[in-house]
């Protein structure tokens, strides 16, 4: 394993550990039931995922190349069965059952998009070496990976999943962008989507509304829809420098702070971690986001460049917008923190895509 | 290649990014830190509050006026409702109640998890005690004993003490900024009103931490309650009962005090009410106080403005010997009226040939009009503002009139005419625009019984055992009377009582030696009322006493009253 393998290996490990510490937090004063020793399962997926990184980045990733038409299907395959035989939690309809252990499609869906438009794009013409999407025409660049993304996106919108399926369609125009196509596509796509938001609206859940509502003024409904937010503000705010200290965050320990160890992880952590621990985290994700930009821009191969780029891309925005939303600086979407959040199909693709970012790293070096 | 300029673009997108997040946890953390931490501590730190006692009020020799006698209020813990019927059906009967009548009570009350709530209020203490043994079997029921007001004493000195009641809009708004909420009970009137702020305990409580259902998760801290401040008055129970009885639920009042100090020793309205009916809700009580148009809640010895009648002719009296408009020689024929312009002013009898020693103890209106003629409205009035009218005595109680006292410029401004020659007349006996308080009235004979000085009447002996007016003390005032034309006077008072023919003679052959005045004042509706002011013993005056009945006849009434008080005051040996 090369330099940037350990960096993922060590810093993936570092978060993974504040996350199973910030989540026995978040669960330690529900010890009843399903919260029992969630910790502990949050630790099983985390060495699962491990696993599953040593053994991604040693195989190499031109195989996804060629696996990715089954890997597509597979996956299309998953969230319809979630459509019509997931299991219910919260209000969602987002898991299927494998045994004793559940799995979230969606999760998996980001990557495989990832990896399916990195070769859709990379596809080189049979008289050149560059890629053919810098010559593709409007229906080629836009309109064909557009109706491969559409589907599983309104799949994932559908369970409903507003924060997985907008990370897919946020995906697609980044990873659109980068392919190298005109740039007058990207862009008149982008206002498209815009004048569709009015459209777009209609079709949203009331909660859904109510959220963005919220976002906007969360005073409208404090106890309701707005509570979450103003409780987390407050969580992360009264951290203050150092935090309230390990177990003693009020905000978390005493309930008043909703999904204390999934989608709200940071807040919890924030409260009890302080400033100073929020910067030590903000920092992890930066030294493995920016090893993954730097990693895309010094591939040669196009597929592995965009790979690079989209994986990046995919730990990026999802960052951002959790800890932006712990934060009342964006709505509250359903989307994880990578590694932090409970969740064992989120860490599993997240160490998997880690895999694959070392592997690229690695196979670049072997050229 | 454009897909280099493009990656360039995701590097600044993604410093940007990183960058804007880490300022905005410095806002929220570190600028913001401190506000945040408040609205934490706001949301799991609650108050169970614990009252205090309210301070109590007793008179002179320590008799408790208003006290507290613990109630016992049932609560059941919302947190543990589970079984709540169970509870309700097992101390329903316990409290002669229904279960109906106890949930609605409890769903009514409920606030929040962790404040229990009141199912029963002011239980008796045998009830408390049987519900103490059902707490033994069933969780969730508290009797909590909390301190409440008690008149040991019923109603005497109630329009001294006043009420206790919840607080009002308008004394909110007033009181706001001085720590009182909603639902505070505060003092209605008398003493509870004006030292409200003393008597007020200050609430004591648990804190606890609660979670986000309200759930109490452990006890931080116990600040127990501190008692309101005790006042003293300066009342003496025993006068002040005997002076009450002698009321007799008669509209009047009786005001004792000590002539060198101006304790107030007694201050009795009447009617009066019962303000344990405010503390129990006797809405039976509380109803026929309202309906009541006799105004049981004035204190007619500092609120109500009256008449005084002849017992004002000593301001008169004063005004003329010092002004020289009489001396002791002088002599009026009195021929039972007076004829000024087309009015003619009468006299109770025709008196003949008055001194104006004799006209003071016959109460001869003649002598008097004819010195209000020589003095005209200017000088009386100026001489009634000398002897204390026309303004607040400043005794501790609130809303005290200040009365009125009228003259030239006053019955211009207030009644758009001049002032004649009849109003002088009317003044100089006590009569027309002029209106006086009791107590201005005893304030006055205590200038008579003390030597000359204006004392400041007051109530409050102590608040804690501290005198509030150490330090302050207001000096008695002394009025412009010479201490021979004094004396005179005094002489004169004597003689209202020891002359067969004086107006207060059925006050002699007490074995105590009264002077005084007597008063019957014309009222519009209704009957005189009824004055009479003097003081006793008369060589060495202790006690200086005003007896007043509204539309209670003649003079002649209040003589009695007052005869009914000084002979019980003599039988307890109290003189």
């Amino acid at each position: 394993m090369n330099r940037s393998g350990r960096l993922f290996l060590f810093v993936a490990l570092l978060i993974a550990l504040m996350g199973i510490i910030s989540i026995y937090s978040g669960t330690f004063q529900k010890q009843s039931g399903a919260f029992e020793g969630i910790y502990l399962r949050q630790a099983l997926w985390v060495a699962l995922g491990i696993a599953a990184f040593f053994f991604v980045s040693r195989m190499n990733y031109r195989l996804l190349w060629d696996a990715t038409y089954f890997l597509y299907a597979g996956m299309v395959f998953l969230l319809l069965l979630v459509f019509m035989m997931g299991i219910v939690k919260l209000g969602a309809q987002r898991w299927l059952r494998l045994g004793l252990l559940s799995f979230q499609p969606s999760e998996a869906a980001k990557l495989v998009m990832v990896i399916f438009l990195a070769k859709y794009f990379s596809d080189k013409s049979a008289d050149s070496i560059s890629p053919a999407a810098q010559k593709f025409g409007l229906l080629r660049a836009v309109f064909i990976p557009l109706a491969f993304v559409i589907a599983p996106a309104a799949l994932i919108i559908e369970q409903p999943d507003l924060g997985s399926g907008l990370l897919v369609l946020i995906l697609f125009m980044c990873m659109l962008y980068l392919s190298g196509i005109k740039l007058r596509y990207p862009l008149s796509l982008t206002a498209a989507a815009l004048l569709m938001l009015p459209v777009g609206w209609h079709f949203l859940h009331g909660y859904q509304k109510d959220r963005i509502m919220v976002f906007l003024n969360p005073s409208i409904d404090p106890l309701g829809a707005g509570y979450t937010i103003i409780q987390s503000r407050i969580a992360v705010g009264s951290g203050g420098l150092i935090g309230k200290g390990w177990l003693s965050g009020t905000q978390s320990q005493l309930h008043f702070l909703p999904e204390s160890h999934t989608d709200f992880i940071f807040a919890t952590f924030a409260e009890e971690w302080g400033f100073a621990g929020c910067l030590a985290l903000l920092s992890l994700y930066y030294l493995i986001i920016r090893e993954g930009i730097r990693i895309s821009s010094q591939t040669g191969d196009a597929f592995g460049r965009l790979l690079a780029a989209g994986i990046s891309i995919m730990l990026f925005v999802q960052v951002m917008v959790n800890i932006a939303m712990n934060m009342g600086l964006a709505p509250v979407v359903g989307v994880p923190l990578p590694l932090m959040s409970y969740g064992g199909t989120s860490v599993l693709v997240t160490c998997i895509s880690l895999g694959i970012l070392a592997n690229i790293s690695r196979s670049r070096a072997a050229y | 290649m454009p897909t280099v300029k493009r990656f360039t673009l995701l590097k600044c997108l993604f410093y940007a990014g990183f960058f804007v997040l880490a300022l905005s946890l410095a806002g929220m953390q570190l600028f913001q830190g401190a506000k945040f931490g408040e609205l934490s501590k706001k949301n799991c730190i609650k108050l169970l509050p614990q009252p205090g006692a309210r301070g109590r009020i007793i008179d002179r020799n320590g008799t408790v006026l208003a006290g507290n006698v613990l109630s016992y209020d049932v609560m059941v813990l919302p947190q543990k409702n589970v079984q709540l019927e169970n509870i309700l059906r097992r101390i329903a009967p316990v409290l002669h109640s229904t279960v109906k009548e106890l949930r609605s009570n409890f769903t009514r009350g409920v606030v929040a998890p962790f404040i229990p709530v009141a199912v029963a209020r002011n239980i008796s203490l045998q009830q408390a005690i049987a519900i103490e043994e059902i707490k033994m079997d069933t969780p969730g029921v508290i009797v909590q004993p909390h301190p409440v007001r008690f008149y040991p004493e019923g109603k005497l000195a109630a329009h001294v003490l006043g009420y206790l009641n919840e607080i009002d809009h308008w004394r909110l708004s007033k009181l706001a900024e001085y720590g009182y909420t909603e639902k505070d009970t505060v003092g209605y009137s008398g003493v509870e009103e004006k030292y409200d702020y003393y008597l007020q305990p200050s609430e004591g409580g648990v804190s606890v931490e609660v979670d986000h259902r309200g759930r109490v998760s452990r006890i931080i801290g116990f600040k127990p309650p501190v008692n309101g401040r005790d006042i003293q008055l300066t009342l003496d129970s025993g006068i002040q009962r005997i002076a009450e009885q002698a009321l007799a639920g008669r509209k009047g009042c009786v005001v004792i005090i000590e002539p060198q100090s101006g304790e107030i020793l007694a201050l009795a309205s009447s009617p009066t009410f019962d303000p344990q009916a405010f503390v129990s809700k006797d809405t039976e009580a509380l109803r026929s106080f309202l309906q009541d148009n006799g105004g049981v809640f004035l204190n007619r010895a500092i609120g109500g403005a009256y008449a005084p009648g002849s017992v004002f002719k000593l301001v008169t009296a004063a005004a003329a010997l010092e002004t020289g408009k009489t001396d002791y020689g002088k002599i009026i024929d009195c021929r039972g009226s007076l004829k000024l312009g087309k009015e003619e002013f009468n006299c109770s009898s025709v008196h003949g040939l008055q001194d104006l020693k004799h006209a003071i103890a016959h109460s001869c209106n003649i002598y008097f009009y004819n010195m209000g003629i020589l003095l005209g409205g200017q000088t009386i009035h100026d001489y009634a503002l000398k002897f204390g009218y026309g303004r607040n005595s400043g005794v501790e109680l609130p809303y005290e009139t200040p009365g009125v006292v009228p003259e030239p410029l006053w019955k211009r401004i207030y009644k758009l005419k001049r002032w004649f020659d009849g109003d002088s007349v009317n003044f100089s006996i006590g009569q027309g625009d002029l209106l006086v308080t009791p107590l201005q009235v005893a304030r006055m004979m205590a200038v008579f019984a003390n030597g000359g000085h204006l004392v400041s009447p007051y109530i409050v002996k102590s608040i804690d055992g501290v005198d509030p007016r150490a330090g302050r003390y207001k000096r008695p005032v002394k009025v412009p009377v010479s201490g021979e034309h004094l004396a005179y006077l005094r002489g004169a008072l004597r003689m209202v009582v020891s002359e067969d023919t004086g107006t207060a003679h059925v006050l002699s052959g007490l074995p105590v030696t009264i002077a005084g005045k007597t008063g019957t004042a014309q009222a519009t509706g209704g009957k005189c009322h009824a004055w009479f002011c003097g003081f006793f013993p008369y060589d060495n005056p202790r006690y200086v006493i005003c007896s007043f009945l509204e539309n209670g006849g003649s003079g002649y009434q209040s003589s009695l009253m007052t005869r009914e008080i000084i002979v019980e005051m003599a039988n307890k040996g109290m003189i």
